[in-house]
């Protein structure tokens, strides 16, 4: 371990001032070529293209989007439903994931039964909701028939099918994701808890906790950008038209029924800085925690 | 949780696992001890034997199989880790690698809600009693692996355990800085005063620094005593083998008279000292390559002759290999000059040649 924190130490003399050319680093131009065209110009090119509006001013679609009544307020609407998702998501998963942490027979069942929806893609789950938790869907008939609640139930075309539809994309992302943190921390450093007198839920609290943060901050970034640029469930399931209108409905229709393509890059570019800054918020926070190796010491 | 007790004790502990094909083996079986307050013992045997099974057992990481295991007259065995109180120091240390040094070794006072303004003093206290108190801000990956254990250990004494159990803490490091530390653990022992479980696949280690050795094979104790007795009088063959008799003959048993034996095979004759009951005709007589004695013609009775055929130089002497005359091979350290080829006499004291049943 100090070994590795010291390298090229032994010889100074040989050590010359500036490295030679990795050629390894040539294997890196495929990825890069990709990048820089499938990435960085279009997305250069739609931040251009916000900028020269049909009329007015450079800013004249930033403008429009944050005095129209029907835009602004997207960005209000798809955060109560992806912030709530997001902390759905990653707050179920992290204690089931703890509990399933030790690689066995259980993991290996949940893990598979986690990976199905992912599979699935947004379209089927909106598909399959539709016809489960619908007025007339099977949830519905059999609460009526334990006269558990007698009127129909409304999960579908509302704020909370989208929801419900964001949870169940989204939280085997989480699980997975967290799991894979929570087996790389040694058992070892719970054991070592545990002979100091820590039960079960302080080891969660001081050992596992702390080491896993910046793991969740991660998780909960991807978890959210993924939930925040929410479409098809929000149009299959939810209410497009009123509470469910996200922003990037607002963006599909200012590009492809009012063919303004410049407004609909200026809406494009203003969810991306959303989610930029409550990204960049949350790794922030994670500078407050511990980064490091999540080992106790010599393997 | 108790700070102090008179003994500790293991009344046939059993751990059983599951093995192949649902079989259950014994990784530990039956261990039944008494360890007394100020003691230092060691486990001793080689890896797979049961000896870090019977730690953890005693550390409550495991659960028993069978058995009881009580702290004076308290039943402990079915109580969790957090709740006996006991120090523990992990192989590969087990720091907590987000917390400083001073978090680390307080952390057991904190579990246990000891007053903060009691916690600093006493971390303190244990840290310089480890010779690591300028390091307290550190965090363990800015350690070397040498302090790394010592903070381990700080960690685990810190709390006043009654027992301190260590599990191999010295195998990760270098020969050097293993030799100090293992002094610094015995005073370290010598200090506190209570018990010390010392798991260990070194018999160097467990000859310098228990009090009482347990010699453990397949799960099974082959051997509780001193570390004189497990090194001059090893219970079994096995034990003789583990303790470093690297000569094993197995020869015919020519006649038995008191605690003698003769023992013969081919042109060689050799007198042993019986240790265990004999069973048949055969017998094994182990002895140990330093207590060989090269030339010494006067004994003629226990002497072999042979050619040297190998040399390993080791500094203040030499472990030279010897084929005999009947093609057996015999290890033998001696500081006298030798080279491949020579023609060498042994002889062999009859009070050191170790006769078990083959």
């Amino acid at each position: 371990m100090s070994a590795a924190a010291l390298p090229g130490t032994g010889q100074p003399t040989k050590a010359a001032s500036r490295p030679a050319f990795d050629r390894a680093l040539l294997l890196a131009i495929p990825a890069t070529l990709f990048m820089l065209l499938l990435f960085v110009y279009p997305f250069l090119y739609g931040l251009w293209l916000s900028f020269v509006p049909a009329k007015g001013g450079p800013l004249a679609n930033y403008h429009t989007f944050f005095t129209t009544s029907d835009l602004w307020p997207t960005i209000g609407t798809t955060l109560k439903l992806a912030l709530p998702a997001t902390v759905i998501n990653v707050g179920v998963a992290l204690p089931i994931a703890f509990r399933m942490r030790v690689r066995g027979r259980w993991q290996r069942i949940v893990t598979t039964l986690l990976v199905v929806p992912i599979t699935l893609g947004t379209v089927l789950i909106a598909e399959g909701m539709l016809n489960y938790f619908g007025p007339k869907g099977w949830l519905s008939h059999a609460l009526q028939l334990v006269h558990f609640y007698d009127g129909p139930i409304r999960l579908t075309h509302n704020y909370w099918g989208v929801l419900i539809s964001l949870v169940i994309s989204g939280f085997p992302f989480a699980f997975l994701l967290i799991l894979s943190y929570v087996t790389g921390i040694d058992p070892v450093l719970a054991r070592a808890a545990a002979t100091l007198g820590a039960g079960s839920f302080a080891q969660f609290r001081h050992i596992y906790l702390p080491l896993l943060a910046p793991g969740l901050a991660m998780c909960f970034c991807l978890a959210f950008v993924q939930a925040f640029s929410v479409f098809p469930s929000a149009v299959l399931v939810g209410a497009p038209a009123g509470p469910t209108r996200v922003i990037s409905i607002a963006a599909y229709q200012a590009a492809f029924e009012q063919y303004d393509y410049s407004l609909a890059s200026a809406i494009a570019m203003i969810m991306g800085f959303v989610q930029l800054v409550i990204v960049a918020a949350v790794l922030g926070l994670r500078g407050f925690f511990y980064r490091g190796p999540v080992a106790g010491g010599k393997g | 949780m108790r700070h102090d007790f008179r003994e500790l004790k293991l009344e046939r502990v059993t751990r059983r696992f599951a093995g192949a094909g649902g079989h259950a083996f014994a990784a530990l079986d039956e261990l039944t001890m008494t360890i007394r307050r100020g003691e230092f013992v060691a486990l001793l045997g080689p890896s797979g034997c049961g000896k870090s099974t019977a730690l953890n057992c005693i550390a409550g990481l495991l659960s028993l199989s069978g058995g009881a295991i009580c702290l004076d007259e308290l039943r402990i065995d079915t109580l969790p880790p957090e709740k006996r109180g006991f120090g523990m120091v992990f192989q590969n240390y087990a720091l907590f690698p987000h917390m400083t040094v001073e978090r680390n070794v307080g952390f057991g006072l904190r579990m246990r809600g000891v007053p903060a303004a009691e916690i600093a003093p006493r971390v303190a206290r244990a840290l310089a009693l480890v010779q690591l108190g300028a390091q307290a801000a550190k965090l363990p990956g800015q350690l070397s692996g040498g302090q790394q254990q010592r903070v381990a250990i700080a960690r685990a004494i810190v709390i006043e355990p009654p027992l301190v159990l260590m599990d191999e803490p010295l195998s990760n490091l270098d020969a050097k800085l293993r030799i100090e530390t293992r002094a610094e653990i015995r005073r370290i022992h010598g200090e506190l005063g209570r018990a010390t479980i010392y798991v260990t696949h070194d018999q160097d280690e467990a000859l310098s620094l228990a009090d009482r050795i347990v010699v453990m094979r397949d799960g099974v104790v082959q051997q509780i005593g001193s570390p004189q007795q497990i090194y001059a009088q090893p219970a079994n063959l096995h034990v003789a083998r583990f303790m470093g008799y690297r000569n094993v003959l197995e020869l015919d048993v020519a006649g038995v008279t008191g605690d003698r034996v003769e023992l013969a095979g081919g042109p060689m004759r050799i007198v042993g000292t019986l240790r265990q009951a004999l069973g048949g005709r055969r017998a094994a007589v182990a002895i140990r390559p330093e207590e060989l004695v090269v030339g010494a013609p006067d004994i003629v009775a226990n002497a072999v002759r042979g050619r040297v055929t190998g040399v390993e130089y080791g500094g203040r002497d030499s472990l030279i290999e010897v084929t005999l005359d009947g093609g057996v091979r015999l290890l033998v350290r001696s500081d006298a000059r030798a080279a491949r080829g020579d023609a060498i006499a042994l002889s062999i004291p009859p009070e050191r040649a170790l006769v078990y049943p083959a």
